[in-house]
């Protein structure tokens, strides 16, 4: 639990209030809740009841259900465009399920260090109202026009005077077994679910508090109010999006040979992702739940109650092959010594770097072994054996693993059906919200207007539900997108520091365990103390956290704070955060340095107590130096061309193209063909549903043809761009003439393309070698001379090699879908699929793979990646004849010899050849299969590091065509916000020239990548030239500064100065 | 596995094992994925020279040695595999149904049974029903 | 109460003792238990092809002559009997045309109405006794012996007729627990015996036994409890004679769930007859004071 975050508690008899900028923002009106804050008297109050028979109403643009990752990043889209959001949680916090994560793959980013910067920022968003502790009770009404009444119950705790000490749960008599813990440990009846809430807020949870009063007796701001009722509130949306996420199943009825809730030492993996988080019952370390020692071996059991046609769910619940080789890999490198094993039957590493990440985990010596367990049970010790068949090596064997963890089944939320009924959507067969339609709008929920985002749709990761939630968001603002907007914080007015002398306050924050356990906090801030011009100095828990906010923002307004020192992590992690919080404080936001103490020294230094505290005290002293010479910095603001050019006219470019229409959003779709559609031209059908492609293309394309708000330009090619967000200038070569087009932001969709084979599998030595995308060209032209005996497919040709070490993730589903079409084309025919995996995760797709089998008697033959098959061609007729193809079967380790009529190669694939150009003319990262790198692979997966540059489709990585299309409304969305803010601000440390010392050499021009710095002729004399920068180009990366040999050239916030008095502060130390 | 000249002489169609074992069985036996639980929990694993999910593979690679395998005889039908299987195949009756291929071909698995008197007064009845039903045509 | 009662072959021959010691477990109840008129061996192993109704007849001539004598409940003592006719009579329920076929073979035979319900004696004993009342009965506890009970697979698979979980049953250790016994939990608890093996494959079976008795006693159990003959022979007799191919191991008794009770009751030791196990099993009980020495 967080130590106490203030080091005196604030006197409400002097009358300073606290800041009430947290909780609610609202630019409407809302009756009662300002009422509340001052109740002193009995008398009082019973006036106030009486009033409150008036049922609170609150008029939004839309309503979300649900405020995890997905819900929260719907909120932010719809915050940012401008209409006003209300989000409701049935917890008392915001965040969901991402929080309760330790780490996430295949980042290994910690989890709720990628999470609470969005918590924090939808509690101080303007347009965001978070309604936490609330569930929806009914609703009426329709697209654009919802009634909808939600229950807020109360938590018998005033916001307002809540400090977050913790000096009530510390005396609570009531033991409740924690839900956010995953049942592993328990909670007081007054609790706080996790030390990052947002609202941080205390909460008595009613059923279980037995009115004894202990936390009203110590609480010193007098928070508890057991008056404080319930009630229910009344929110008018236009649409709604439902973002209620997911559970855990839990084996106790289905599934029993587990050992679940039987034996201690078996827990899902949930409660194991519990013991792995630093803010864990455990802190962080892996135990048995039976003693609490550290386990000498542990192992997973994967689809546990997944893939199950009896006593189980039938479809793949998708993260958890992922999530165990993380829990695997984080123990294993950080405790070699103890013996980790995986049982698996097929490892569904399908995404973006996934399959590395799989290998890596393989390397440090995590045992995989293909098998499912038949049953556990427990020795003596407590320790479990594992009772499997190593389906590789054909040896049946007991396994002993101190700690079982459990991968089991996503289950959609338990409330559902109920959310359902009160909704009007339809829930499919196994509890998930059904979509209208899952290959065409996978997003729209059975009833117009009411959008499903996230694992309420079926069980995703993290980065395709905040693409989901953003495609949400697009599809949520057409019903409401003709309203009012209203755009920007309101900050208080800037004080004017000028002239003042500096008064610095340092905030040294503990970061949990990752700075305070590795070197001495309270030292640092001691010696903070005696810097001069500092005039306060104190360590806190976690300085991201909203409560440390609030007293950053306090402490600023009394002790009269002009510069702000915070020594914590990297300014790229929190910076703009705490930039924020000397803006609501009024202070500019330039006036601030951050000491990085974590990642450049607690992290780095973990094994030197004493040398990381006596580098974390010279880093803040030279922050602290520097910050005494910043002065106040202004930011550019410029406008925003209000048009998308989208690049790429397949039906990843065409729905985003659709999605920015029908919000109102004029965009060019550019296609390097003749015709829309993409690759969808040349396939047959897809999977799972087996629906035609011309039955979604062909709908699709008029759609985007007749739409006045886009103009569609084939046969068209992007050969040169200039510019920056919101005022591009690009010239577009449309049948050999140059055209000049303007927009404001980019959306790249050019797909993949098959990768060259080189002849492998001797793929273009024979007639009956073809790759799926032939394969069904012929089938569509009905163009087979004959009816082939045996076909055989060949998966991962080209894939998960050292080449190209990535899984091309809709390999699997392609194979079976073709293999279903010729089996039902020639029902003669004997198919076979050749796999490594099978890689089957999407809706219905596991039971899609299931019908193939079963119905059309398609045998799969399992090979390994370093017995590749062989395809041997006749000797006497090598071109046209039929082939032998020559697979070691895994499984039964053995040879099989298939005499082939027909041969279809799985072919891997690769970024569109139109990749190399786009990255260098937009300065935008690809990897090196050549598909785009988004800004972070798991909360930024749609945008790029540039701003105004979006991503989606193929482009960013091979998808299906549900997740293709999910993305695309997500990047529609994303791509919206800049245009819908109409304007924006630049960077304000950018680089400044001194005219006198420039002698327009013209260096400075040649160093910048952002082409923001320009030779011109000097005004007052245009014989000699200098040097002029753009404001808004500059991204502030001082290359100019340094390059300039006359030293014309400084950056704001980087002045020569304000370096010299580091190195300063940082060498006198050590010479001392 | 030991060839047996009578059950060699068996003869299906292309593809006609599996369907054989369809028809007899009503399950599909394409519905397996390899998972390995129905050998691992199987109790007489050990003796069987193949397991009950390489006798499936068998059975779906067209591959009539199966029959000649003891496994098919060994099955206690304890319906264990049957339970867990994830993929509800009951394998419980597939094994029947292999069996039942080899005796409708009036080829018995138990031909005489030699035991003590002793044996044959203290063995219980059903072990000695059991054993003709499952073994003998 | 009065019951009918279906005892299959074995019942008569080599688990006299199993049927004895039922039927003095009723009368001390206050129950009637009556053996149908001409019943017929049941045929032990379900028929489990699709087209095979040959192997149905036996058992559904058995639930024809239950409803005969006008009665629409019948008791087994036997696992595989139980098994067996539940599985004839669910057939015959969810397939009505073979229900048909099979009425119209056995053309000497009264149809079948299907309103007859199967039920095991440990059925009958938790679901219209109660093991509460049955622990109010009891006037020697088997205070001090830890007892594993043993299911085998006939009770609990497949599920459609099973009378307790497969998984996890708790029917036999509830029952352990109402005679003041210690119940001992033990992984091998489902696992198969060996079944009909024992007459051509004897060792096989040894070995079976062995594995799960040394399971029962590594958690320190005394004795095993089970309710099928064919088990209790495998684990007792087969059992014994893996003392002769494992060195130093030494099989522990095994009791019928009926001698059990009646010992539990009070009733004479003549009904349990335990004269007829391979192990004795009167040396434990002595031991521990339940039964005089």
């Amino acid at each position: 639990m967080p130590e106490k975050s203030y080091n005196k508690k604030i006197d409400h008899d002097l009358g300073i209030p606290l800041q009430d900028d947290y909780f609610y923002n609202e630019p409407e009106e809302i009756i009662e809740t300002n009422q509340i804050k001052e109740i002193e008297s009995a008398v009082k109050l019973s006036e106030k009841l009486k009033t409150k028979k008036e049922k609170r109403v609150i008029n939004a643009d839309v309503l979300i259900v649900g405020a995890g990752i997905s819900g929260m990043q719907a909120a932010l889209d719809i915050g940012d465009k401008g209409y006003k959001v209300v989000i409701i949680d049935k917890t008392s916090t915001i965040g969901g399920s991402m929080v309760k994560l330790d780490k996430t793959f295949p980042t290994n980013d910690c989890s709720i260090c990628t999470a609470a910067p969005k918590m924090v920022e939808m509690s101080r968003h303007p347009n965001i109202e978070l309604i936490t502790y609330a569930e929806l009770n009914s609703l009426e009404g329709k697209k654009g026009d919802f009634k909808a009444n939600v229950w807020k119950r109360s938590k018998y705790v005033d916001p307002d005077k809540c400090t977050g000490c913790n000096d009530c749960v510390e005396v609570c008599p009531v033991d409740v077994v924690s839900s956010f813990d995953e049942k592993i440990t328990t909670r007081k009846a007054i609790y706080i679910e996790f030390p990052q809430a947002v609202p941080i807020v205390y909460t008595i949870d009613h059923e279980n508090c037995v009115g004894c009063g202990s936390c009203d007796r110590v609480c010193e701001p007098g928070a508890i109010s057991f008056l404080e009722k319930s009630e229910e509130i009344k929110v008018n949306a236009g649409s709604i999006i439902v973002a209620t996420g997911f559970e855990v199943f839990e084996p106790t009825e289905m599934r029993r040979e587990y050992g679940y809730g039987k034996y201690e030492n078996v827990i899902t993996a949930m409660q194991f992702e519990r013991l792995l988080s630093s803010f864990g019952p455990t802190e962080g370390k892996p135990v048995r739940l039976s003693d609490g020692k550290k386990p000498k071996t542990i192992g997973w059991v994967q689809c546990v109650g997944s893939r199950s046609k009896q006593l189980g769910f039938p479809y793949c619940s998708r993260v958890c092959c992922m999530y165990a080789t993380k829990e695997a890999s984080i123990v294993k490198e950080a405790n070699p010594d103890i013996g980790i094993s995986i049982y698996y039957i097929d490892i569904r590493a399908y995404g973006k770097d996934f399959q590395q990440y799989y290998d890596h985990a393989k390397d440090l010596g995590v045992r995989y072994i293909r098998g499912r367990p038949s049953s556990i049970y427990e020795n003596k010790d407590k320790s479990l054996t594992i009772r499997y068949k190593n389906t590789l090596t054909g040896e049946i064997k007991e396994d002993t693993a101190d700690l079982l963890v459990l991968s089991t089944a996503i289950i959609p939320n338990r409330d559902n059906k109920k959310l359902g009924e009160t909704l009007g959507i339809d829930v499919d067969e196994n509890g998930f919200f059904k979509q209208q339609s899952l290959l065409n709008n996978p997003i729209q929920s059975t009833k117009d207007g009411i959008f499903l985002a996230g694992c309420i749709q079926g069980p995703k990761d993290i980065p395709d539900s905040v693409s989901m939630a953003s495609g949400a968001a697009a599809k949520a603002v057409e019903p409401i997108k003709d309203r009012e907007r209203h755009i920007g914080k309101d900050f208080p007015a800037e004080i004017d520091v000028t002239g003042e002398e500096p008064r610095i306050g340092v905030f040294v924050c503990h970061c949990g365990k990752n700075i305070a356990s590795y070197l001495d906090v309270e030292k640092v801030t001691k010696a903070a103390e005696k810097l001069p011009n500092v005039v306060y100095a104190e360590h806190v828990m976690f300085a991201c956290s909203e409560d440390s906010g609030k007293k950053i923002k306090e402490t600023i307004k009394e002790k009269k704070l002009n510069r702000v020192v915070v020594a914590a992590c990297s300014p790229s992690t929190h910076g703009g955060l705490f930039r924020d919080t000397l803006l609501e404080a009024g202070l500019n936001k330039y006036l601030f340095e951050m000491a990085n103490i974590r990642n450049q020294c607690s992290w780095v230094h973990s094994d030197d107590w004493d040398a990381a505290t006596k580098k974390a005290t010279y880093l803040v002293k030279a922050a602290v130096a520097k910050v005494g010479l910043l002065g106040p910095l202004t930011e550019e603001e410029f406008s925003i061309i209000p048009k998308t050019l989208v690049i790429g006219g397949g039906i990843s470019g065409m729905k985003a193209a659709l999605a920015l229409a029908n919000m109102g959003i004029k965009s060019i779709l550019l296609e390097k063909n003749s015709k829309l559609g993409g690759r969808l031209r040349e396939l047959h059908s897809m999977f799972p549903s087996d629906t035609k492609t011309e039955d979604i293309i062909n709908p699709l394309i008029e759609e985007v043809t007749k739409n006045k708000l886009i103009s569609v330009m084939a046969d068209a090619e992007l050969v040169d761009v200039d510019g920056f967000i919101g005022n591009y200038e690009g010239i577009i070569k449309q049948n050999g003439k140059n055209k000049k087009v303007k927009f404001g932001t980019i959306i790249i969709a050019t797909g993949f393309r098959e990768i060259d084979l080189e002849g492998a599998y001797q793929y273009g030595k024979n007639t009956n070698i073809l790759s799926q995308t032939e394969l069904e060209k012929n089938i569509k032209n009905n163009s087979f001379k004959k009816k082939p005996k045996n076909v055989v497919f060949i998966n991962c040709a080209g894939a998960m090699d050292k080449k190209r070490p990535y899984c091309c993730r809709v390999g699997c589903g392609v194979s079976l879908k073709n293999a279903k079409l010729v089996s039902e084309k020639f029902p003669d025919s004997k198919v076979y699929i050749l796999y490594r995996d099978m890689r089957v995760f999407g809706k219905e797709e596991e039971e899609y793979y299931s019908d193939v089998l079963e119905n059309h008697h398609v045998t799969t033959i399992r090979y390994a990646g370093d017995k590749k098959p062989k395809v041997n061609l006749d000797k006497d007729d090598p071109k046209n004849s039929s082939v032998t193809v020559k697979v070691f079967d895994d499984i039964l380790n053995e040879e099989i010899k298939i005499p082939a009529d027909l041969v279809i190669l799985t072919i891997n694939v690769e970024g569109e050849v139109s990749t190399e150009s786009l990255k260098n003319m937009l300065k935008i990262p690809a990897d090196a299969g050549g598909f785009f790198m988004e800004a972070h692979a798991k909360i930024r997966p749609l945008d790029f590091a540039t701003d105004g540059i979006y991503l989606c489709g193929a482009a960013h990585y091979p998808k299906n065509l549900v997740d293709s299309i999910a993305q695309a409304e997500g990047a529609a969305s994303r791509a919206a916000i800049p245009i819908m803010q109409e304007t924006m601000t630049g960077e304000g440390a950018v680089s400044e020239v001194n005219k006198d010392l420039c002698s327009g050499c013209g260096t400075c021009e040649s160093v910048c990548t952002y082409s923001a710095i320009e030779i011109q002729p000097r005004s007052d004399n245009p014989e000699r030239s200098v040097a002029v920068v753009n404001k808004a180009l500059c991204k502030g990366c001082g290359a100019c500064a340094g390059a300039c040999p006359s030293g014309a050239i400084d950056q704001k916030g980087y002045k020569s100065n304000q370096i010299d008095v580091m190195l300063e502060a940082l060498l006198k130390e050590v010479t001392a | 596995m030991q060839g047996n000249k009578e059950i060699d002489a068996i003869k299906f169609k292309e593809g006609g094992l599996a369907a054989e074992v369809e028809e007899l069985s009503g399950e599909n036996v394409f519905a397996c994925y390899q998972c390995g639980t129905c050998s691992a929990g199987c109790p007489f694993i050990d003796d069987m020279d193949l397991g009950p999910d390489e006798a499936i593979r068998y059975v779906m690679l067209d591959r009539k040695e199966v029959l000649n395998s003891n496994t098919i005889w060994m099955c206690a039908s304890c319906y264990t595999c049957a339970e867990r299987c994830p993929r509800d195949l009951n394998i419980t009756k597939i094994m029947e149904a292999l069996r039942q291929i080899v005796l409708r071909k009036k080829i018995d698995r138990t031909k005489v049974v030699k035991i003590t008197k002793k044996e044959k007064e203290s063995i219980p009845q059903l072990a000695f029903v059991s054993l003709f039903r499952k073994n003998i045509g | 109460m009065k019951l009918l009662y279906f005892p299959g072959c074995t019942l008569k021959t080599s688990a006299k003792n199993l049927e004895k010691s039922a039927f003095a477990i009723m009368e001390a109840l206050g129950h009637e238990m009556v053996e149908m008129e001409d019943w017929t061996c049941c045929g032990v192993v379900a028929s489990l092809t699709g087209d095979d109704l040959m192997h149905h007849l036996a058992p559904l001539r058995s639930l024809i002559h239950v409803e005969d004598q006008g009665e629409n409940k019948v008791v087994t003592l036997c696992d595989m009997c139980c098994n067996t006719l539940k599985q004839t009579n669910l057939r015959v329920k969810e397939n009505p045309d073979d229900l048909e076929t099979l009425n119209l073979f056995m053309d000497r035979e009264n149809d079948y109405k299907g309103t007859v319900k199967v039920i095991h004696f440990l059925e009958f004993l938790r679901d219209e006794i109660g093991f509460d009342v049955i622990k109010k009965k009891v006037k020697r506890p088997l205070k001090g012996i830890k007892i594993m009970p043993y299911y085998g697979c006939m009770l609990l698979r497949p599920r459609e007729v099973a009378i307790d979980d497969a998984e996890e049953p708790t029917i036999l250790g509830d029952l352990l627990s109402a005679l003041g016994a210690e119940v001992v939990d033990n992984p091998f608890k489902i696992e198969c015996c060996g079944s009909y093996h024992t007459v051509e494959n004897k060792e096989l079976v040894s070995k079976r036994a062995h594995r799960i008795t040394t399971f029962a006693t590594e958690r320190d159990s005394d004795a095993m409890m089970l309710s099928c003959p064919l088990c209790k022979f495998n684990l007792d007799t087969r059992g014994k004679e893996a003392e002769k191919m494992f060195k130093g191991y030494k099989q522990i008794p095994t009791y019928y769930y009926t001698q059990l009770i009646a010992v539990a009751f009070g009733l004479d030791l003549s009904v349990c007859g335990f004269e007829n196990h391979a192990v004795d099993p009167t040396l434990l009980l002595k031991k521990r004071g339940i039964i005089k020495k």
